[in-house]
């Protein structure tokens, strides 16, 4: 039995339901001696800007029970050293590439998108609403279902490819963030980014993180995502899911896919094992083999209660 | 950034030796697509034992030695995951990373390098020290809290190695900071190259005086790092310039002018 693996979310084919979260693949490039970044369903980029961007003081990182905190801060070159440096090399390896970005207000996402949008190759836009790290990094947004209709809206207008929407799982209702997204105008949602959070050296007293806050990732939090994407889906917005947290084996990411994500994101996984997506595409591959199941998109949503 | 193979190849542990002060002399038998005998001075492994989820990340350990199809690494207990690691026995499988960063600048006739090592930053200048080729002069200043911190030491003597030590109460060597032994070496005659590796505090009392007497100077860097191979951006230090640099892909090894610490 021969297992097809391919999604299509919103016009685009993906041919593995299994892609790079942002901020954990840098630009696709990076590893490519051991993961060919055409056999990812698609490379998600790290978070970029209009403008250039410095990123947070260090300590940026530090390991927490089956987890890590980081706080980055959205270092990246730009949108417009992304287009001429990052998507040459992307385009010529065949990569599927959605870009995630994110904007300081309202006017520099919109510029964002913009550029975004003229750049060749790039198969759909990532909005992050919800990185936990910078001060205008959007989970300002991403927390307000108002402010978050709002944006997407307004970056619906200045693109025609497919638009998805990051949610922060740091709010006391997702489903109603996101349905503000879908109605705005959102073509998908990606969720969920990371939980914020802080840890404490006791030896100096002081933060584990330069920057205090950080964003939670890995296995820790995969119960709070599958739980969201669990009430994403039964909510019934009419968008697809994108399936994001602690997912390290292809069972993960079945749980996901089950929940009802059709598309799933590898983050944490790839900083311990930059093969990962790989094995877990195999993984992914052989559980539906011992299910008997021939098309991957057959199990979206199809968690039995 | 250098063309590494990022990928992890399986090793077992061969040994695993107490040297005392919570810290191990673990020996890895590592496959033949890890090139041990391509392990330059300053270059790092990342770790991994045998467990999936906790801890997530693998850990960085800059490589003490090397031989045929083995490294040899010195592992200091500071937290869960360089505890577990610790306590792997013989024939534990590991997973190895390899080699990655960049190296310290090989020794120059006429040149003599004073390597400064505090504590367990000592590895990575014992393998520049071992590698020092015939002509080069190298001497190792190994500082350290009490004789107990020097775990090295009797294996860099065996080595045929010029050590210097010290320690803050005295118990071995000069009374006093790796910095003092270094400022006594710095005044002999001819000229010198310092490559230092310890403790925060330590490297930037050693930065203060190359500066001062005009010595060039090199350090290898530790900070927490998660990827190992420049995509996580996580363990960027400060460029005086602006911006960063990461720890993993553009050092460990850095000219002490490249980084504000």
């Amino acid at each position: 039995m021969s297992v097809d693996l391919s999604m299509n979310l919103c016009g685009v084919r993906f041919d593995t339901p299994v892609l790079s979260a942002s901020g954990t693949f840098g630009y696709g490039l990076e590893a490519s001696a051991v993961v060919d970044p055409a056999v990812l369903g698609a490379v998600v980029t790290k978070g970029i800007s209009s403008q250039p961007r410095r990123g947070n003081p260090p300590p940026r990182i530090c390991e927490t029970a089956a987890g890590m905190l980081n706080s980055i801060g959205l270092e990246n070159p730009g949108v417009e050293r992304f287009a001429v440096e990052k998507m040459p090399p992307l385009r010529e390896a065949g990569a599927t590439v959605v870009a995630n970005f994110f904007g300081d207000d309202e006017e520099d996402y919109v510029a964002c998108a913009t550029a975004l949008d003229e750049i060749d190759g790039v198969a759909a836009l990532e909005l992050n609403i919800s990185c936990p790290n910078v001060a205008h990094g959007g989970m300002r947004y991403g927390t307000d279902p108002a402010l978050a209709g709002r944006l997407v809206r307004l970056c619906r207008a200045v693109t025609t490819k497919p638009l998805w929407a990051k949610l922060t799982p740091n709010v006391t209702d997702i489903v109603s963030v996101a349905r503000a997204c879908v109605e705005a105008g959102a073509d998908a949602l990606s969720l969920i980014n990371t939980l914020s959070g802080i840890g404490i050296d006791v030896r100096t007293r002081r933060p584990r993180l330069g920057n205090v806050f950080g964003g939670l990732s890995g296995p820790a939090i995969k119960p709070v995502a599958l739980r969201m994407v669990h009430q994403v889906y039964t909510a019934d917005l009419g968008a697809p899911l994108v399936g994001i947290g602690g997912i390290t084996t292809g069972e993960d990411a079945l749980e996901f896919i089950i929940a009802g994500a059709s598309l799933v994101q590898v983050g944490t996984a790839t900083f311990s094992e930059p093969t990962a997506m790989v094995r877990i595409t195999a993984e992914l591959r052989h559980w539906c083999h011992e299910l008997g199941v021939e098309r991957v998109a057959d199990l979206v949503g199809t968690l039995e209660i | 950034m250098s063309s590494t193979n990022v990928a992890f190849v399986p090793a077992l542990v061969s040994s695993n030796e107490d040297l005392g002060a919570d810290c191990r002399l673990v020996r890895l038998a590592v496959p033949e697509e890890l090139d041990a005998s391509a392990v330059q001075p300053g270059q790092f492994v990342m770790v991994r034992g045998p467990w999936a989820r906790h801890p997530v990340l693998p850990r960085a350990f800059s490589v003490l030695d090397t031989a045929p199809d083995q490294l040899e690494l010195l592992v200091k207990v500071v937290g869960r995951g360089t505890r577990l690691i610790a306590g792997l026995g013989r024939g534990a499988p590991v997973t190895v990373l390899g080699p990655l960063g960049r190296p310290f600048p090989p020794p120059t006739p006429g040149v003599r390098d004073l390597l400064a090592g505090g504590g367990s930053g000592i590895p990575p200048l014992v393998l520049h020290a071992l590698r020092a080729p015939a002509g080069t002069a190298v001497e190792v200043l190994y500082g350290g809290r009490s004789a107990a911190d020097l775990v090295l030491a009797e294996r860099i003597t065996a080595a045929g190695l010029s050590l210097h030590r010290c320690t803050e109460d005295g118990s071995a060597g000069l009374k006093g900071r790796v910095t003092e032994l270094l400022e006594a070496r710095l005044d002999d005659p001819g000229a010198h190259r310092v490559l230092a590796c310890g403790p925060t505090p330590m490297l930037k009392a050693v930065v203060a005086l190359c500066r001062s007497r005009g010595v060039a100077c090199w350090l290898s860097l530790e900070t927490e790092m998660a990827c190992g191979i420049g995509i996580c951006r996580g363990c960027s230090v400060a460029h005086p310039a602006g911006g960063w640099r990461c720890t993993c892909t553009d050092g460990p090894v850095f000219e002490a002018g490249e980084v504000v610490l």
